[in-house]
């Protein structure tokens, strides 16, 4: 690891000061698990590392405000999978965050993190697109809120422009009854990076919505209006129809966890699991 | 920069470059080296400490990120020289082969009972997944943490 | 008494208080700290190499490159010394050190480590059986390293022949004829390779968790050409070797570096740079087979073709000795087994646990499932019917079948509830597989009975989880009829323990257990002399030696030894002492979607002549079957077109963790005190994985139908199978 400043804001403005000074030479600490990776590979040569964790604002919490449930920049998987609130309202989510490493990387990553990284293969991804999450943003200009559908750039890139950070993540907390379910394929049971990830969510006036990690540059999220897939009486081939047509934007590569075929076989295999699985847990909401 | 930890229940306050982690920390300049190098990518679980009662791979934290926390390590399990039950049952099942894993197992399994006192199997195979052991001695781990959790039942 | 009891681990508290030191744990004054440069690619031209950018670095202390080494380059190796210290002239591996950077810290060792400019020039590289085998390919070794030996001219190393009988002409039923591969698997101990060096008085001491001290003892001494007498090899316990510590590696580099630099030298690898340091030899193997309508085998016709490195390291052995049981645990009328060891630019391949059984095993168990799935015989009865019975000499003119291995046979199928209902989706499969246990070579043991009772074993032996401290002194103990507490064993100091060959090929409960037998009863027979003198024949030892030796003190020594003599003419050196036998019995179930694969049981029985330690012995078994797991559904080591590791580190080389167990493990063992060591033993703890993999293949072939003959069985590769047949 090269040598770096390590400097602790006690308040968000401090924290968005330093991040402005310094704009590219400084990294931004949250829990750690994906930097100090990248500070010891020396992929990331930050002069300045900013830990966030003792930003007044920023301290871990999940709270209920104006119809959101928001999750602070600071607040670990560990956490957030324990939370009454998130297993109630979005079980898919905990699922996700479950499957992101180990006991020992879920207590010091968070969902932030997890999401700044924008790894397409990123575990949580998938289930906050389906579930609406914004992304509330904030710089020394002011603050705005992104939606997260929007935020993913490509592998390892996210919109947020020099001297942003995400101060929250937040979802709606108020939904018509709905169904979700996270599947993925890992090379092995134990702790794995997905070889393909996906999120799927039926709601009761029929939308269904899929979205899928580790298939292409970023995450992303693609929608049936029509029906179709929530309705019992239709067939699994219609319903395949639709499936593969939503999975036209999918473009898996061939890698060292799984060859592009394989991976637009799953796509397909597990969507259809998923979808059961929705309309089941749908049916039981 | 100066950092203020408590280190199996000592107080210490020292000097540590920002680039060095907690692993480093801790074998390196307090000279615990029960606490093990191996993936330094937060993927085998042989550098597991207890930070504030977490479990975490010591690898993948700066050492002034733990400024003013509490910090166990293996050698801070066993009191006066006795075993903790934990420990005692790793030897009684057979858990302990080459021994390279195991001070991260431990602190593991110790992480999980605290949170967990009677898990189930599935859960301590759950808990533990963290943690390779190439001796493959999984079976035997898995079968101490149950032991322990009975013990005082 | 102590032998046949679990006593528990002797040095197990201190590795679950984490005090146990391993060599990484290991402060010197004065230290410096070693930093590696290697290229990202497989194999390279060095153009120039420029350290002064490095050497400028405050805090480093040396830059050493193959210009500032000894000319000519001291090369070494187990039994060929190709080896060189660094890479010199080109680079024949991903990963070879090309200079080592020696420094104050090792911030500063890595920093400059980066400065160290080397210009070089990518080449085409060898990096599979095929290309190996193709004359355009370029030559992986230098001719002038092997100048006697017709083949130089080629990436073939050797070419070994072996048989019986004549198979061109043996007649047969059936023929069964497959090619099967197993990939390349790194050893993955969860200890990095780690070494210190350091000058002391006229020689040179080092600390390495090796295997094989006394061999580590014997080329450090040819390398620095100083008498073995001035090498000290402080071998630590390694933290997991399983083959991959037996040879020397980088301890050449840091001696060299301490007596250049005059200061203690330390170089821990990077689970990285450990992965590119060793593997498992990787091989294709071409099995024509025939068979008889019940079943039996008419005659087995294998060629097999190894991909070793770019080092011979000890590869050549595990070839030869995969190869001369490449018929199994079978009687076989008629043998014509042929290997090839191939030279390749990567990583050298070595010792690792099963020595090249795993990947024969592959090939000849898959051939009879293969056989009886044809000849409608159940995939038991077949092996039964063909199985060596005890005493039969399976291998013409050599040790004859040393255990009733029908029934391990019957024992695992027992266990696995063969023959049935199974539950849709899932398969049941069993294997078998035997190697040849150690052959030549002698083990000695000093044993010193202190004149208060207690004793002190000296035993050359690693424990590298093995458990061979805790066995060792169950014998002692119990030969000497004192409590096994009241025993040290001490280990892995050249300079205080008497030789031992090594600690490989499960060697050490038979060969060293003998020995340490043998010392006790030296002194077992000193003390009767000392009995007969005192005229107290049924005086209790302790009362003895207060009598013997008095206010003045003194110790009674006993030194034992066992060896296995060379016999050149021998295909392996010597006959096995013993045979490992092992069978394999698992039930999967197969999700036929996606080719994930849920193991839920597997059995393993070893037959251990006597088990010393019943849960050492189930542990180190249960152990090996989970290794065995890994190598048959995840592992492989990837290379691109360069021969570059794709999946180098633990992110994408994967290894079974608790998740991936079974549901339910059991290990079982046959005791019939047959074996050649203490009590009736035999060597165990490699078995568990030698049959892993057809277990589980005929397993995932009975619940989908398909059979697959590469490894790993990935999730994607079962797919694959299973979409090719609906296809």
């Amino acid at each position: 690891m090269q040598p770096f400043a390590y400097v602790r804001p006690a308040t968000l403005s401090e924290a968005l000061t330093l991040l402005d000074e310094h704009g590219p030479d400084a990294s931004l600490l949250a829990g750690g698990t994906d930097l100090v990776v990248a500070l010891r590979n020396r992929t990331l040569r930050p002069k300045v590392v900013i830990d966030l964790k003792r930003v007044a604002e920023l301290r871990p919490s999940i709270s209920d405000e104006e119809g959101w449930t928001t999750i602070n920049a600071t607040s670990v998987l560990t956490d957030i999978s324990e939370d009454q609130r998130i297993r109630a309202r979005y079980p898919a989510l905990v699922d996700a965050a479950v499957t992101v490493g180990s006991a020992q990387i879920r207590n010091r990553a968070t969902l932030t993190g997890n999401i700044c990284h924008a790894s397409p293969a990123a575990d949580t991804a998938p289930a906050l697109l389906v579930y609406g999450a914004i992304a509330n943003v904030a710089s020394v200009r002011g603050t705005s809120r992104v939606n997260l559908a929007e935020f993913f750039v490509g592998p390892r890139q996210t919109v947020l422009q020099p001297g942003e950070l995400v101060t929250s993540i937040a979802l709606p907390a108020d939904a018509t009854p709905r169904g979700a379910t996270f599947v993925r394929i890992t090379r092995r049971r134990g702790v794995d990076l997905a070889t393909i990830s996906l999120c799927c969510m039926v709601e009761a006036t029929g939308r269904t919505q899929f979205a899928f990690g580790a298939v292409g540059p970023r995450p992303f999220l693609v929608a049936d209006e029509s029906g179709l897939l929530a309705d019992l009486d239709v067939g699994d081939a219609a319903k395949d129809e639709v499936l593969r047509r939503l999975l036209t934007q999918a473009s898996p590569i061939s890698d060292v966890r799984g060859s592009r075929e394989y991976r637009e076989a799953m796509l397909l295999v597990m969507s259809r699991r998923a979808l059961r699985l929705s309309i089941a847990r749908l049916a039981a909401a | 920069m100066r950092i203020h930890v408590t280190v199996n229940g000592a107080e210490r306050d020292l000097e540590v470059a920002p680039n060095t982690t907690l692993l480093d920390f801790l074998r390196d300049d307090l000279r615990l080296t029960g606490s093990k190098e191996c993936c330094d990518l937060g993927e085998c679980g042989a550098c597991t400490v207890l930070v504030d009662g977490r479990s975490v791979n010591s690898c993948l934290m700066l050492a002034v990120e733990a400024d003013a926390s509490e910090v166990t390590t293996i050698e801070g399990l066993a009191k006066d020289g006795r075993l903790n039950p934990l420990q005692d049952a790793f030897l009684a099942k057979g858990a302990v082969q080459c021994g390279f894993c195991i001070p991260g197992q431990v602190m593991a399994g110790q992480y999980l009972l605290q949170r967990n006192p009677h898990p189930t199997l599935a859960e301590v195979r759950e808990g533990l997944s963290g943690n390779l052991c190439r001796c493959g001695g999984y079976v035997q781990i898995c079968e101490a943490v149950l032991a322990a959790s009975e013990v005082g039942r | 008494m102590s032998i046949g009891t679990s006593e528990r681990r002797s040095g197990g508290h201190a590795r679950v208080t984490g005090s146990q030191k391993f060599v990484a744990d290991i402060g010197l004054e004065q230290m410096l700290h070693v930093r590696l440069v290697h290229l990202n690619c497989g194999h390279a031209r060095i153009v120039s190499i420029d350290t002064a950018q490095a050497l400028a670095v405050p805090g480093v202390v040396s830059v050493l490159t193959a210009a500032e080494l000894p000319q000519p380059m001291p090369r070494y190796g187990p039994v060929f010394n190709d080896r060189p210290v660094l890479a010199v002239g080109e680079t024949k591996y991903h990963g070879q050190p090309v200079a080592a950077v020696a420094a104050e810290s090792k911030e500063v060792a890595e920093a400059a480590a980066e400065l160290v400019r080397v210009q070089h020039e990518e080449l085409p590289g060898v990096f599979t059986v095929a290309a190996a085998l193709d004359p355009a390919s370029p030559l992986v070794q230098e001719p002038e390293l092997r100048p006697n030996d017709p083949l130089n001219h080629t990436n073939v190393l050797s070419e070994r022949r072996f048989g019986w009988g004549d198979v061109e002409s043996a007649r047969a039923d059936l023929v069964v004829e497959n090619v099967y591969t197993f990939p390349m698997i790194t050893h993955f101990a969860i200890e990095p390779h780690a070494f210190i060096a350091a000058a002391e008085d006229d020689g040179v001491a080092v600390w390495t968790p090796t295997q094989n001290p006394f061999q580590m003892q014997r080329i450090l001494a040819t390398v620095l050409g100083l008498p073995v007498a001035k090498v000290r090899v402080h071998a630590l316990d390694p933290g997991g070797a399983f083959g991959g510590k037996q040879h020397p590696k980088y301890e050449p580099l840091v001696a060299l570096l301490a007596l250049r630099t005059g200061r203690p030298v330390r170089l821990v690898l990077t689970l990285e740079e450990t992965f590119q340091e060793v593997r498992r030899t990787s091989c294709e193997i071409r099995a024509r087979t025939g068979f008889n309508r019940d079943g039996t085998i008419s005659f087995q016709d294998i060629q097999s073709d190894f991909l070793m490195g770019a080092y011979a390291d000890i590869a050549e052995r595990v070839i030869d000795k995969s190869n001369y049981l490449g018929c199994g645990p079978y009687r076989v009328p008629n043998s014509r087994t042929v290997v090839r060891a191939l030279f390749s630019h990567t990583t050298p391949s070595t010792a690792f646990r099963g020595f090249g059984t795993p990947q024969v095993s592959w090939a000849h168990e898959s051939q009879m499932d293969d056989a009886a799935r044809k000849l409608g015989i159940d995939r038991v009865e077949i092996r039964l019917r063909n199985l060596a019975g005890k005493g039969e000499a399976f291998l013409p003119g050599d040790t004859p079948a040393d255990g009733d291995w029908a029934v391990s046979v019957r024992k695992a199928a027992d266990a696995i509830g063969w023959g049935t209902a199974l539950s849709p989706g899932r398969g049941r499969g069993l294997a078998v597989a035997v190697k040849a246990g150690a052959t030549t070579g002698a083990s000695y043991s000093i044993v010193r009975l202190h004149w208060d009772g207690s004793a002190t074993v000296l035993a050359g032996t690693s424990d590298m989880g093995q458990g061979a401290r805790t066995v060792l002194a169950q014998v002692a103990a119990h030969e000497l009829g004192i409590p096994h507490e009241w025993i040290t064993i001490v280990m892995g100091d050249t300079a205080t323990v008497p030789f031992d060959l090594q600690t490989s090929a499960s060697r050490s409960t038979v060969f060293m257990g003998q020995a340490v037998m043998r010392a006790c009863q030296d002194i077992k027979a000193q003390l009767k002399q000392m009995a007969a003198e005192l005229h107290a024949p049924d005086a209790p030892v302790v009362e003895l030696l207060r009598a013997r030796f008095s206010a003045v003190r003194g110790e009674v020594i006993g030194v034992g030894s066992y060896r296995g003599e060379y016999q050149p003419e021998h295909p392996l050196g010597g006959a096995p002492s013993f045979y490992e036998f092992t069978c394999t019995a698992s039930e999967v179930e197969v999700d036929e979607g996606t080719g994930e694969m849920l193991l839920v049981r597997h059995v393993t029985v070893a037959d251990v002549g006597k088990a010393l330690n019943p849960q050492h012995v189930e542990m180190q078994d249960e152990g090996a079957a989970v290794m065995g797991l890994g190598h048959t559904l995840m592992e492989h080591i990837l290379l691109d077109d360069s021969g570059r590791i794709r999946n180098l580190g633990a992110l994408d080389y994967r290894i079974p963790t608790t998740k991936d167990l079974p549901l339910e493990m059991h290990s079982l063992l046959v005791e019939n005190a047959d074996g050649p060591g203490p009590y009736g033993s035999k060597g165990a703890g490699e078995g568990g994985l030698m049959a892993t993999a057809p277990a589980v293949a005929s397993a995932v072939t009975e619940a989908t139908g398909v059979v697959i003959r590469d490894l790993p069985l990935t999730p994607e590769r079962v797919w694959l199978a299973i979409n090719e047949k609906d296809a």
